[in-house]
C-alpha cells in the first residue's frame, strides 16, 4: 500500500514537471480558449451557448492531448533507458506499477479539467448547472480511456522521437478533425463525414451535448468504446510480435 | 538452507549463437564469486538468465530454492546492470525514496547516501541532468536500496573513474563481511583476483575454471626460463624434453616455458647450452589470461 502510494504520488510529481505537459495541457487550451471566445468574432448565433460549447472543447482537446502523448511517450522513455528492466527486477509487482500510473494519470486530468472549466468560468462568466460541470467532466473523464489505450500504442515505438513525432501529428489531425478547433458544422461536406468518424468527434460531442442540456448519445459511447477495443488488440497483437521477434 | 544460488545443466541458445552452453554451478551464503571472461563469453547472458530477465534455453535456475519472479526472492535480491537505468523527471533522492518503499526492511537513505559516495548536490539533482557517474552512482543505491541478502552486479566498475571504483569495491568488502552474498562479472582479471573469494572462468559460454583466485591465477600462468646464448647455438637438442611446453627466441633471447622452471635450469647446464644472463619469471598474468580466453588465433 505504501508502495503504490508513493508511486501515484511520484507519477503524479513527474507529469507535473513535464514542460510539454504544462504548455499543451494547461496553456494551450486556456489560451484558445480567450482568444476564440473574445478576440476573433465567431458570429455565433448564441454566444453563451458557444462558450460553453467551446470551453467543452477546449477541455476535450487538452485531456485527449495528455492521454496519447504522457503515457505513450513516457513508456518508450522508460524502456530505451532501462527503467522498465529494473523496475522488473524489484519486488514491486506490475499490477501495481501500472494501476498506479493509470490513478496517476486520471489524477492528472482531473487537474487540467479543474483548472480549464475555472478558467472559462472565470473569463467567461459561465454559467452551468453543478451537475452540468460534474456530468461534462466525468464525461471527460472516462472518455478519455480510448485516448490512453491510443497512448500505449505509440509506448511500443522503439524511439522516443518517433514515438512524440507521430503522436503530435495524429492528436492535432484528430482535434481539428473532430471538431474541437472549430465545430464541424463549419467545414466542407467530406470533412463532416470523416469527422463523424473519429474517436475525437465522439468524445467532444458527449461533453456538447451535456452543456445544452442533454446527455451522450448512444452513437458516442458506441463509437468510443469500439475504438478502445480496437486499440486494446492492436496493441496487443504489435506486443505479440514484437516478442516474438 | 545455506545455498543462495543453483545452476543446473543451464544452455541459452538464440538463433545463431549458443551464449551459455551447458553450465552448472551453485553460490553459498557468504560468498564473493567473480564472473570472469572477454567480451562476449556469455557473462551478462548468464547473469540476465540468473535475475530471469532471459528464459534459458534447457536447464535450470534456483536463487533462494525458488524461481526469480517470486516476491520474496525479488526483495532480497539488489542488482546493478551494464545498462544505466533511470526514471525520468524525479531527483535522485525522489527516486531512492521511492524504491525504498518497495521493500520491506531498506536500508536507511543515510547509509545509501554514505555507501555510494552521492552528494547533497546529487540527491537534488533531476535523473535527466546526471552524468555518467553519477548515474553510476544513483544504480548502484539503487541496488543497495532493499538491504538485499544477495548483490548481482554485471559489469559494476564500467564508466566509473578511479575513486567510485575503489568506493565500490569498498563498500562490496564491507558488505562481504557482514556475509552476504555477492556475485559480479567482470573482464579484469585484477578487479576479480582483488574481490572475490571464487572466480568462474568464462570462454566461449562455457565454464573453464572454477576455483579460488590463486587456483586460477597458478592455472593460467605460465612460468618462463630466459636467457641469451649464442644465436648460431642449435638449441634442437632441448626439444626432446617433455618438461618443455613452448620455446621460442625473441630478440636474441630465448624463451622457455615450462611448468617446472627448475628442471629446465638443470636442463640448460646438462645439455651445454652456453646460456648466460638467466632469468626466470613467473609470466605475465593479464597476458596469460588474454591468450586463454581469447580466441586461438596465434595457435599456428
Amino acid at each position: 500500500m505504501k508502495a503504490f502510494q508513493m508511486q501515484c504520488k511520484m507519477e503524479i510529481k513527474r507529469v507535473l514537471r513535464n514542460r510539454y505537459f504544462v504548455f499543451w495541457s494547461l496553456m494551450m487550451p486556456i489560451i484558445f480558449y480567450y482568444i476564440f471566445t473574445n478576440v476573433v468574432n465567431t458570429n455565433a448565433a448564441d454566444p453563451a451557448a458557444w462558450k460553453a460549447h467551446y470551453l467543452m472543447s477546449m477541455t476535450a482537446f487538452s485531456v485527449m492531448g495528455s492521454s496519447i502523448m504522457t503515457l505513450g511517450i513516457r513508456m518508450v522513455q522508460e524502456r530505451t533507458q532501462g527503467w522498465s528492466t529494473f523496475i522488473r527486477l524489484t519486488p514491486l509487482p506490475d499490477h501495481i506499477y501500472f494501476s498506479a500510473q493509470m490513478v496517476g494519470q486520471s489524477v492528472i486530468h482531473i487537474l487540467s479539467i479543474t483548472v480549464i472549466f475555472l478558467a472559462g468560468a472565470i473569463i467567461n462568466r459561465i454559467s452551468l448547472t453543478p451537475m452540468e460541470w460534474f456530468m461534462s467532466g466525468l464525461w471527460i473523464l472516462l472518455g478519455s480511456i480510448p485516448f490512453l489505450a491510443m497512448g500505449t500504442l505509440f509506448g511500443l515505438m522503439k524511439k522516443v522521437e518517433t514515438a512524440a513525432g507521430i503522436s503530435n501529428v495524429l492528436y492535432m489531425v484528430l482535434a481539428v478533425c473532430g471538431g474541437m478547433w472549430m465545430p464541424l458544422e463549419i467545414m466542407p461536406k467530406a470533412m463532416q463525414s470523416i469527422g463523424h468518424w473519429l474517436p475525437s468527434y465522439h468524445f467532444g460531442s458527449g461533453a456538447w451535448e451535456i452543456v445544452q442540456g442533454g446527455l451522450p448519445s448512444w452513437k458516442n459511447i458506441v463509437i468510443l468504446f469500439a475504438y478502445l477495443v480496437v486499440f486494446m488488440l492492436l496493441s496487443k497483437y504489435i506486443r505479440r510480435k514484437q516478442e516474438a521477434a | 538452507m545455506n545455498e543462495i544460488l543453483r545452476l543446473e545443466n543451464v544452455t541459452k541458445s538464440f538463433k545463431y549463437k549458443t551464449a551459455v552452453n551447458n553450465i552448472s554451478f551453485s553460490m553459498k551464503k557468504g560468498e564473493v564469486t567473480a564472473i570472469l571472461g572477454p567480451n562476449g563469453a556469455g557473462k551478462t547472458t548468464t547473469i540476465s538468465m540468473i535475475l530471469g530477465l532471459l528464459k534459458p534455453t534447457t536447464g535450470d535456475i534456483k536463487l533462494f530454492n525458488s524461481q526469480s519472479q517470486e516476491l520474496h526472492v525479488r526483495q532480497k535480491i539488489g542488482t546493478m546492470l551494464q545498462e544505466v537505468s533511470v526514471m525520468p523527471g524525479l531527483t535522485i533522492n525522489e527516486i531512492l525514496v521511492l524504491i525504498r518503499s518497495y521493500y520491506p526492511e531498506p536500508l536507511p537513505l543515510k547509509d545509501l547516501v554514505n555507501l555510494t559516495g552521492l552528494t547533497e548536490q546529487d540527491l537534488k539533482t533531476r535523473t535527466e541532468k546526471l552524468s555518467g557517474g553519477q548515474k553510476r552512482r544513483l544504480n548502484f543505491a539503487l541496488a543497495l536500496a532493499g538491504n538485499p541478502e544477495l548483490m548481482i552486479f554485471d559489469e559494476p566498475t564500467v564508466g566509473m573513474d578511479i575513486t567510485s571504483r575503489q568506493r565500490f569495491w569498498q563498500t562490496i568488502n564491507t558488505f562481504a563481511n557482514q556475509g552476504k552474498t555477492i556475485i559480479f562479472s567482470t573482464h579484469y582479471l585484477q578487479e576479480a583476483d582483488d574481490n572475490a573469494q571464487r572466480i568462474l572462468l568464462f570462454k566461449d559460454g562455457s565454464i573453464v575454471a572454477d576455483g579460488t583466485p590463486q587456483q586460477i591465477k597458478s592455472r593460467i600462468s605460465k612460468k618462463a626460463v630466459s636467457f641469451l646464448t649464442d644465436p648460431e647455438k642449435s638449441l634442437e637438442i632441448l626439444y626432446h624434453h617433455s618438461e618443455i611446453e613452448q620455446i621460442f627466441r625473441k630478440n636474441n633471447r630465448v624463451y622457455i616455458y615450462s611448468d617446472h622452471t627448475d628442471k629446465i635450469l638443470e636442463l640448460l647446464f646438462q645439455e651445454k647450452i652456453g646460456a648466460h644472463d638467466i632469468q626466470i619469471e613467473s609470466g605475465n598474468l593479464e597476458e596469460a589470461f588474454r591468450q586463454l580466453t581469447s580466441e586461438n588465433k596465434e595457435a599456428i
